[in-house]
């Protein structure tokens, strides 16, 4: 990105003091966001999100495996994120993989939670096929297309998209498997149990700017940062996970203010995103008829 | 297995032998790119960004005379069916990146900006045979959308021969069954080959015909490209209120 001048600068500043960014947009206000979903046909599910020029895709393929030993009871998910060049120059070659390795991290956080397991938006006891021996793991794939700031709200939107558009194959075991041996499993091809996606959080990433904060900055304004905080809210208004991400340090009050702040954004986010959702659904199977 | 059906002649998609998949290609997917396009060739799906003419950034490749021209081909993770696990710069990757820079070097107009770099990305979306291709005929449409003076219009396409019959534009499945795979990229109306690939042995006869055919199915992607860039004009020319 090339660099800002001066008064740029003064520009980006004095309109967030003002309640009046750059777009014409307030403080609090999201771009406009579009899902589509099932955008990869291979996958087990697939969206694409759209926040104003930020543009990625998520997909999830899911593989029969072993649960890990401490965990019998747990399938297992990976996230990971990919930084394709098409976004910008400097994504080629490895040089996304910092960030593409932060993001993934970030959303491993705010989507799995803890090492047990516990506290995770998705449910992973649903993935188990055969408790100890067999269960599903998802591998989520984000790729960034895009990218005009906001890049972990727009992936988190896509992986929540994406796993309401997934559906895992149902699997028949076959009855007399013995104690020690992996059990037959026969995967249906036909029939699929769609995923229950109401306990998925979405991530609100609230950028400081001087003395205030905005939702959802764009590229020019992520660059004027002092820091950022990225709040996982589910539907409930619980909090799933937190990540402050910039080097200038926060007063406590203003995290606890900042996190307050998020969880009021995140519901006119999960009312936006649930009802673009519904309807990308709806096109897909007006499609598939 | 049964590549083309003896009885019918069609392939396992359904197409003839010389039917092309359906092409889609569209302008401006990238906004923060200079020239960005997306091309699907079947089932096939290709991002092309362009960035550029900039600022040479490895100020010991900068060239006084021209401008450098640099390409990178990545595959993302869900490409193919099989969730590999992608190695960025892995040989394939490297080699057609190679590829594909020499055969869109021969058409940039590279002495009218000298010192400068010209950067295309391409982004693998969906892989199911002919990527090469895809990757050179996005190319074309993201370097005219950065408005990059060339001297024609490259396009590329992909021919086979299998059970006695070439065959035009293979997918994945007609791809790894083993028969040669010739993948051609031309400048279209000077009329000349840029990107001459084949594996797997042919006789020189059969040669011919399977160039050809991919020749042909070159020139009607070129068909559908400028069809494509003269909507993409026509609507620029509306929102300039002309």
């Amino acid at each position: 990105m090339v660099g800002l001048s001066a008064g740029e600068r003064q520009f980006i500043y004095g309109g967030i003091a003002q309640d009046l960014r750059s777009d014409g947009r307030q403080r609090l206000q999201f771009r406009p966001i579009s899902v589509q979903t099932g955008v990869i046909p291979q996958a087990n599910g697939s969206a694409r999100a759209t926040m104003g020029a930020t543009d990625v895709i998520a997909s999830i393929k899911a593989e029969l495996g072993k649960p890990a030993p401490l965990r019998p009871d747990k399938g297992k998910v990976s996230i990971f994120i990919d930084c394709s060049p098409t976004a910008a120059p400097v994504f080629e070659g490895r040089g996304g993989e910092e960030l593409s390795a932060e993001l993934s991290v970030g959303l491993q956080r705010c989507l799995l939670g803890g090492k047990s397991g516990a506290g995770a938006g998705i449910d992973l006891s649903s993935l188990i096929v055969v408790e100890g021996k067999v269960c599903w793991d998802l591998y989520i794939d984000g790729l960034v297309i895009s990218s005009d700031g906001n890049l972990l709200d727009a992936l988190a939107a896509a992986i929540k998209a994406a796993l309401s558009n997934t559906g895992i194959p149902k699997v028949s075991v076959s009855v007399g498997a013995s104690g020690e041996d992996q059990p037959e499993v026969d995967v249906s091809d036909e029939e699929f149990m769609q995923f229950d996606t109401s306990g998925v959080p979405v991530v609100v990433t609230l950028t400081k700017v001087g003395r205030h904060y905005i939702v959802d900055a764009t590229l020019e304004e992520e660059s004027q940062m002092s820091s950022a905080v990225s709040v996982s809210v589910n539907r409930h208004g619980r909090v799933c996970g937190l990540i402050k991400r910039g080097g200038t340090g926060l007063d406590p009050s203003v995290v606890l203010d900042m996190v307050s702040v998020a969880k009021h954004a995140s519901e006119t986010l999960i009312a936006v995103l649930d009802s673009e959702i519904a309807s990308a659904e709806a096109i897909d199977d007006d499609d598939a008829i | 297995m049964e590549y083309v059906n003896p009885l019918t002649g069609f392939r396992l998609d359904g197409r003839r032998p010389n039917e092309m998949r359906q092409i889609r290609g569209e302008i401006g997917v990238v906004a923060k790119a200079d020239g960005s396009a997306l091309f699907e060739m079947g089932n096939t799906k290709v991002i092309a960004a362009v960035y550029g003419p900039r600022e040479v950034q490895n100020k010991g490749q900068q060239m006084d005379g021209q401008a450098l021209v640099r390409c990178e081909y990545s595959m993302a993770n869900f490409s193919t069916g099989d969730r590999a696990r992608k190695s960025k710069g892995d040989r394939r990757s490297t080699e057609i990146s190679l590829v594909i820079r020499q055969t869109m070097e021969a058409s940039i107009l590279t002495h009218l900006m000298p010192r400068s770099q010209i950067d295309i990305f391409l982004q693998v979306l969906q892989a199911d045979g002919g990527t090469r291709s895809s990757c050179i005929n996005a190319a074309t449409l993201a370097l005219a959308d950065a408005g990059i003076p060339m001297r024609d219009l490259v396009t590329s396409c992909s021919a086979g021969y299998l059970c006695s019959t070439p065959l035009l534009d293979l997918n994945y499945v007609e791809d790894s069954a083993g028969g040669p795979d010739v993948t051609v990229g031309t400048l279209v109306k000077m009329d000349k080959v840029t990107l001459l690939q084949m594996d797997a042995k042919l006789p020189v006869d059969m040669f011919t015909d399977v160039l050809q055919l991919a020749i042909e199915g070159c020139k009607a992607i070129a068909n559908y490209i400028r069809e494509v860039l003269l909507e993409n004009t026509k609507k620029l020319e509306c929102m300039r209120g002309s």
